[in-house]
């Protein structure tokens, strides 16, 4: 009881509690950001894995899986299996509609032919796609073009006066809509004949009904015809904003889905070598982001059928060399890959080894009349794997990576600990008096080490539980403070000259009347607001810091999910070492000497 | 071993170390005192006279064949710690010179303080508020001893003393840091406390104000030298 009140005292009436408190805060609060974004990190690998590839994937390199429908077929009537999709992966070139200029840009694509539906039901696609309906700017974008592909008809249409004012209008609020946002819908909508303004709306389905651009991309074709859904990264006009969202340059006239782009593989024959090139142009009707940065950067999903075409994997006659005009069969069309997704609660593990029992059943299964096989189930070259084997080299180094941030931030716990003991060594030495005062009042041993624990268990308390609010708030606002800092605002480093000047001023001020500590404060407080200022000028002069490269660690956003688990424990961990580091001075503490004590000075 | 003694110190011996130096401080001395006298140990610096009161106490232990301190003719140091304890929280009340206050409290906590250890805090506050306002710092309460003169700290430590209603008052040089007024003052405080009945056993080297007591005890390296008894206490 007069323990509490001893503790109550000597927290509020000195600096050193709030300074231990501070430093417990600050040492609980990195620990739990860092695991937190390292778990996260270990997380969003793992989960991506699983979200872009199903829970196990049949692989047979270039030169695909024939007969892979049925093997599909075959694998979703097992009631451990959920649904199978099939994929045809390749490389390729696809050429961007940017600049604005005959010399256009050409970016390196890892294509996936996909069949949209059940890719969708295999993976997260439809959850992955970034374009919903079109913004208040895209439609307006989607009406100009939509002009301009009709201007011939319209021209006819309309009298000469009107088409004149219409072109003028299109041509205004393309300009404008570069800077800032026009009403060009609503005039042309107002202006045109409205059997004209239908005709335009159904020009482009997106324009009629804003809901078909999802169902779009979900279907990779636009009104009728086979599209592209490219990744977010692949096309350099969109910006990722402050708030992780993300716009398209120029009030969004660099939007994909506007404009079409030629995909060019290169299919290759069964020595390796290069066949004649294939190209096709589509247009662009959605984009992706999946979050990890090296898949949203390169990859682009398009009809099955056509990088099948693209990449001679479609079905063709087997002819006879010898006799060309003899027919021998059909070599069916053929998929590089099979993605299995398991039925919930299905173990990965499980799942792996009941599609490699399926294929073997598949392969018994094959018609006779069958000219071409598939792979055998010992063929080297067929792999069944886990979306965690697939994914062993990404996840396997973070994991090992996490651990040893873990071992290394437990020294963390020795520092708070060793802190704790000098502060309470020297709160000990500083209240030995007080302690031999108790002791001749009557106080006993236990109850002074008791005044010594709580105190430090005050601290210890009040510290985690203020670094867990801090290691909360800036794991939560950590893609904020990253832009920050990466691109720290001017008016940060004005404000912090404003302040540096101020201390000056104040510590000239104070200089006068010749005491040392104001002037130290002051000039340590000019100096630190100094060095923000002009460090914050520094990092604004060299075009911002990139702390954090998308490039290099995947995603493009940093983790910022609180690893609760370990927070706790870094807490109660925390806490304890509070106690183990005050335990020492308080049992020193209990055995002073009272009448020593009472001389101490 | 006489039973008319309320507080008795047989034979004490007490040795420090100095180092590796053993320095005897007392060796031998024998003191009785009987409820309701008030006793001065009178005695130079160095005489021994400050670490027989803390023997006398129960705040410092006799050397391991150093006699023995009895009170009501139980030994005190053959107890239990936690009979120490209750012995140095309720029987004896301790007044220092340098009055010994708890800075961060206020008067009043500092004076409650011994009632909050042995859990007697029932009327606790009013007992200890009665006490203070007594002996004039009625409003100090809730002063923090830094902002009281040295004569209301002084007061303020023998109220606190006085708290648990102990049964002797050890005072070691009492007035030792006052001027002579304010020394004055708090003679007379104890003064009226003896006259109350209180037992005190007051140290100091000041032949003057050895004058007030029943009886004075000489104390030279370490040893008695002479008792006197006085006929009457003034």
């Amino acid at each position: 009881m007069y323990q509490t009140l001893l503790t109550t005292r000597y927290l509020t009436s000195r600096v050193i509690p709030l300074i231990a408190v501070a430093a417990v805060a600050l040492c609980v609060a990195l620990v739990i950001v860092v695991v937190s974004v390292m778990t996260g990190f270990l997380n969003m690998v793992q989960s991506s894995g699983k979200t872009l590839m199903g829970d196990v994937i049949v692989s047979y390199g270039i030169s695909g899986i024939p007969h892979y429908d049925t093997l599909i077929q075959y694998l979703e009537q097992d009631t451990d299996i959920f649904a199978a999709t099939p994929i045809v992966e390749g490389w390729g070139l696809l050429q961007m509609p940017y600049p604005d200029s005959e010399s256009k840009q050409s970016e390196t694509v890892q294509v996936w032919g996909i069949d949209p539906l059940s890719f969708a039901k295999v993976t997260s696609f439809d959850e992955s796609l970034q374009w919903k309906k079109p913004t208040e700017n895209q439609k307006s974008w989607l009406l100009i073009d939509a002009i301009t592909e009709n201007q011939d008809f319209l021209r006819d249409q309309l009298p000469e006066e009107d088409w004149s004012h219409l072109a003028l209008l299109v041509n205004t609020a393309s300009r404008e809509m570069n800077y800032k946002e026009t009403r060009i819908w609503q005039e042309v909508q107002e202006f045109l004949p409205s059997m004209l303004w239908n005709h335009l709306l159904s020009f482009d389905e997106r324009l009629s009904t804003p809901e078909r651009l999802l169902h779009q991309g979900l279907t990779l074709s636009t009104n009728g015809v086979d599209g592209i859904v490219s990744g977010l990264h692949v096309s350099e006009g969109n910006e990722r904003q402050k708030d992780g969202t993300y716009q398209v340059i120029r009030n969004d006239y660099w939007w994909l889905p506007r404009y079409k782009g030629t995909l060019t593989m290169l299919p290759v024959d069964n020595q390796g070598g290069v066949i004649e090139p294939e190209s096709v142009i589509m247009p662009f009707v959605n984009e992706f982001q999946s979050g990890v940065f090296m898949i949203d950067e390169s990859r682009v999903f398009v009809p099955i059928q056509i990088t099948q075409k693209l990449l001679h994997l479609d079905e063709a006659e087997v002819i006879n060399i010898d006799d060309p005009s003899e027919v021998l069969g059909k070599d069916p069309a053929r998929a590089t890959s099979i993605l299995v997704r398991g039925m919930p609660n299905v173990d990965a593990d499980d799942l792996r080894e009941k599609v490699k029992h399926l294929y073997s059943g598949f392969l018994d299964n094959i018609p006779d009349k069958t000219i071409v096989f598939p792979p055998l189930d010992n063929d080297p070259g067929l792999t069944i794997n886990t979306w965690e084997e697939q994914q062993r080299r990404f996840t396997g180094p973070v994991e090992k990576e996490r651990e040893l941030m873990r071992t290394l931030f437990s020294i963390v716990y020795l520092v708070v600990a060793a802190l704790i003991l000098s502060i309470f060594w020297s709160i000990v030495f500083e209240k030995t008096r007080d302690i031999g005062i108790l002791r001749s009042i009557g106080a006993s041993r236990a109850s002074i080490v008791w005044i010594f624990l709580q105190y430090s268990l005050v601290i210890g308390i009040a510290g985690s539980a203020l670094g867990l609010c801090l290691g909360w708030f800036i794991t939560k606002k950590i893609n904020t403070i990253h832009e920050i800092m990466g691109n720290p605002p001017i008016g940060f480093a004005f404000g912090s000259l404003a302040l540096a000047a101020i201390m000056a001023l104040m510590t000239i001020a104070k200089a006068r009347k010749g005491f040392v500590l104001p002037i130290v404060l002051g000039s340590l407080g000019f100096l630190t607001f100094g060095g923000i200022g002009a460090l914050v000028l520094f990092v604004r002069h060299i075009g911002g810091l990139v702390i954090w490269d998308a490039s290099v660690y995947y995603f493009s956003i940093i983790p910022n999910e609180v690893d609760w688990p370990s927070s706790i424990a870094t807490v109660g961990g925390a806490i304890l070492f509070c106690l183990l580091g005050a335990v020492i001075p308080a049992a020193k503490a209990a055995d002073t000497d009272p009448v020593k004590a009472l001389r101490h000075e | 071993m006489n039973n008319r003694f309320l507080l008795e110190g047989n034979n004490l011996k007490k040795t420090y170390l100095l180092g590796r130096t053993e320095v005897p401080v007392l060796h031998g001395a024998s003191l009785g005192v009987e409820e309701g006298q008030w006793v001065t140990i009178l005695g130079s610096s160095g005489s021994g006279k400050s670490t027989m009161l803390h023997l006398l106490g129960g705040l410092d232990k006799p050397n391991l064949d150093g006699g023995e301190v009895l009170f009501r003719g139980k030994s005190v140091w053959k107890q239990s710690n936690r009979k120490i304890n209750q012995y140095r929280n309720n029987d004896i009340g301790f007044v220092f010179q340098f009055y010994h206050l708890l800075p961060e409290l206020t008067v009043l906590e500092n004076t409650v303080l011994p009632t909050m250890l042995n859990m007697r805090s029932s009327g606790a506050r009013e007992r200890a508020t009665a006490l203070l306002e007594k002996f004039n710092l009625g409003h100090r309460l809730n002063h923090r001893p830094r902002e009281l003169s040295g004569g209301e700290r002084q007061r303020a430590a023998i109220a606190r003393a006085l708290v648990n209603e102990p049964s002797v008052l050890l005072a070691d040089e009492p007035t030792g840091n006052l001027d002579e007024e304010t020394g004055k003052e708090i003679l007379d405080v104890l003064s009226n406390l003896h006259d109350n009945g209180l037992t005190v056993i007051l140290v100091t080297h000041n032949k003057e104000i050895a004058g007030r007591g029943n009886k004075i005890v000489h104390l030279r390296h370490g040893a008695i030298q002479h008792t006197a008894t006085l006929a009457q206490s003034t």
